[in-house]
């Protein structure tokens, strides 16, 4: 596992606009309901007290999120008929002739990374545009967001030039599956666990 | 009710009550043979094992329809060193095979008696196991809160117990009104059919010679009666528990900040307050009626009739009760 290749994302500059899931969509040509690249909405707030006002206080930012190709994919763990594996490089894809459809990896992933097609009859998921790279171009998804919120890379060098961060809400306890991901975090991000928020976008992701 | 999971919750409650019947019938037969004979006991006990059967394929066979592409279902067994899944398949087909191979062997009188006992208690230590398998499937998993709880394997545990001891006491009252009907008269013909003459040719005769007269209907009334004594006790002290595990589920489901919140909506509808009604109702009420009706000798029709409508009602909360704990799935993140 030479590459250890992972994402990463911009939160402070991402708007939310999708271009990213709908280049990942039709490059991999996926049918209604399988969306491997998820744009999710984190909204929350309180009130705050301004001499004799009550004013809103509220936040809200996106995340977009494929797989995140982990150190410890719990998806592959839990798998039982070892589809689920981690490749040379780093990334774990799914062995469409091993895989049984138990949809246990579902299950597990707390990124809703692996998505089942139910005209194949099994898993599917992102593979951080194999194809694309072998022939030395970037995944669609990167290419194609205007504000170029994303980027991929080995996950050391990611983190050498993007820092450390990614436990940032609504993402779950990194110590869990340890994701390749890199986030810049937006200004209102909160950090995971705190709950302060919730999932505006519950049936897009 | 959670049509969406129907297999699983299926699979997982046949299999859980083929496992608690076999342990059931298990200690009828351990306990019933010192006082009533070994003839008078399987007489009873062996027409309800054979039951197990048909029930254990349903659910097995609903689990395929579970999966995506059935044509790799070999390969399950690729990951035993890390996944439960994998685990649970190897289990559930060791604790099917051991059973099919006891049942067989009980029926053809093969080996001795000692040999099919402990080919018995393998059987009900695999399935034992399978039921533990089972629920760390789900227990197991740390993403999914309201599942990764002790209440799991309690719960699957309960569940097994409660309606094995259940089912065999419906059983055993099946098995008497069949006597009683003289159905076995007016079945004869089966027994005239080429595949059936075959194995029924295959059949070792008792070694010890029948002693089942000596027991007598009087013998055989006796273990019936005491069988369900325990199966209606058991059932009300297994409801006492099954409810002090689900209070305090729920005070942890509730108590746990990292909750996400469709787990706890899951339990806060109208299928949840069925499901303690059903149980408290089967496995309380008619379990108590049950054990006053054995108790004043009353009509075999009546005994039969109780016994089949607790074990039916139980078996509809267990399936609500399923359904739920399906329903309560929700992943932490996104
Ligand atoms: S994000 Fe999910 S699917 Fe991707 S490697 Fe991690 S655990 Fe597996
Ligand atoms: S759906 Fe396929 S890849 Fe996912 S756990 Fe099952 S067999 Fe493995």
């Amino acid at each position: 596992m030479s590459d250890n290749l992972g994402f990463y994302l911009d939160q402070s500059v991402c708007t939310g606009c999708k271009a990213c899931q709908i280049a990942c969509k039709d490059k991999h040509d996926l049918p209604v309901g399988v969306t491997w690249r998820r744009v999710v909405e984190y909204t929350g707030g309180t009130w705050q007290q301004d001499g004799d006002t009550m004013v809103p206080n509220v936040f809200s930012y996106y995340t977009s999120i494929a797989c995140n190709h982990c150190e410890d994919p719990i998806c592959v763990a839990v798998c039982p008929t070892t589809a689920m594996h981690k490749r040379e490089d780093g990334t774990v894809a799914v062995d469409p002739d091993k895989c049984v459809g138990c949809r246990y990896c579902e299950w597990a992933c707390p990124y809703s990374a692996p998505q089942y097609n139910p005209e194949l009859g099994h898993m599917t998921k992102c593979d951080l545009c194999a194809d694309y790279r072998s022939e030395g171009k970037n995944p669609a998804c990167v290419e194609a967001c205007p504000s170029r919120a994303l980027d991929w890379g080995p996950i050391d060098e990611l983190r050498a030039k993007y820092g450390t961060v990614d436990a940032v809400e609504p993402l779950p306890d990194p110590s869990i599956t340890r994701p390749h991901l890199v986030i810049t975090p937006h200004r209102d991000a909160q950090p995971t666990g705190s709950g302060t928020g919730e999932i505006a976008n519950p049936t897009e992701i | 009710m959670n049509v969406h999971e129907l297999p699983l919750i299926l699979f997982t409650v046949l299999a859980q009550m083929s496992v608690g019947a076999f342990v059931a019938l298990g200690v009828v037969q351990v306990v019933g043979r010192l006082r009533y004979g070994k003839a008078a006991v399987d007489e009873i006990a062996d027409p309800s094992l054979y039951a197990i059967g048909p029930v254990l394929v349903l659910g097995l066979m609903a689990s395929m329809l579970h999966l995506g592409n059935p044509f790799n279902a070999l390969n399950t067994f690729r990951h035993l060193d890390s996944s439960w899944l994998s685990r649970e398949i190897v289990f559930g087909i060791a604790f099917s095979g051991l059973g099919f191979l006891f049942a067989a062997l009980q029926f053809l009188r093969w080996g001795s008696p000692a040999l099919r006992q402990a080919l018995a208690a393998l059987t009900a230590v695999v399935g034992l196991g399978l039921v533990w398998v089972m629920s760390m499937v789900y227990a197991s998993l740390p993403t999914v809160p309201a599942w990764n709880t002790w209440a799991t394997p309690a719960q699957f545990f309960l569940t097994t117990f409660l309606l094995g001891a259940l089912a065999v006491g419906a059983a055993f009252m099946g098995v008497i009104m069949w006597r009683r009907q003289g159905l076995a008269r007016r079945f004869a013909w089966v027994e005239r059919l080429a595949p059936v003459r075959w194995l029924l040719s295959l059949r070792r005769p008792e070694e010890p010679p029948p002693e089942a007269a000596a027991a007598g209907d009087a013998g055989r009334r006796e273990l019936v009666e005491a069988s369900l004594r325990w199966v209606a006790t058991a059932s009300i002290l297994l409801l006492g528990v099954q409810l002090v595990v689900i209070v305090l589920q729920q005070r942890d489901l509730a108590a746990d900040p990292g909750m996400p919140s469709a787990s706890v909506a899951a339990y806060g509808t109208a299928w949840f307050v069925a499901r303690l009604v059903l149980l408290v109702l089967g496995a309380g009420l008619l379990g108590l009626t049950l054990y006053r009706m054995v108790a004043d000798h009353r009509s075999a029709l009546l005994v039969a009739t109780v016994a089949t409508a607790a074990f039916a009602t139980v078996l509809a909360s267990e399936i609500i009760g399923r359904s739920l704990f399906y329903d309560s799935m929700a992943r932490i993140g996104m």
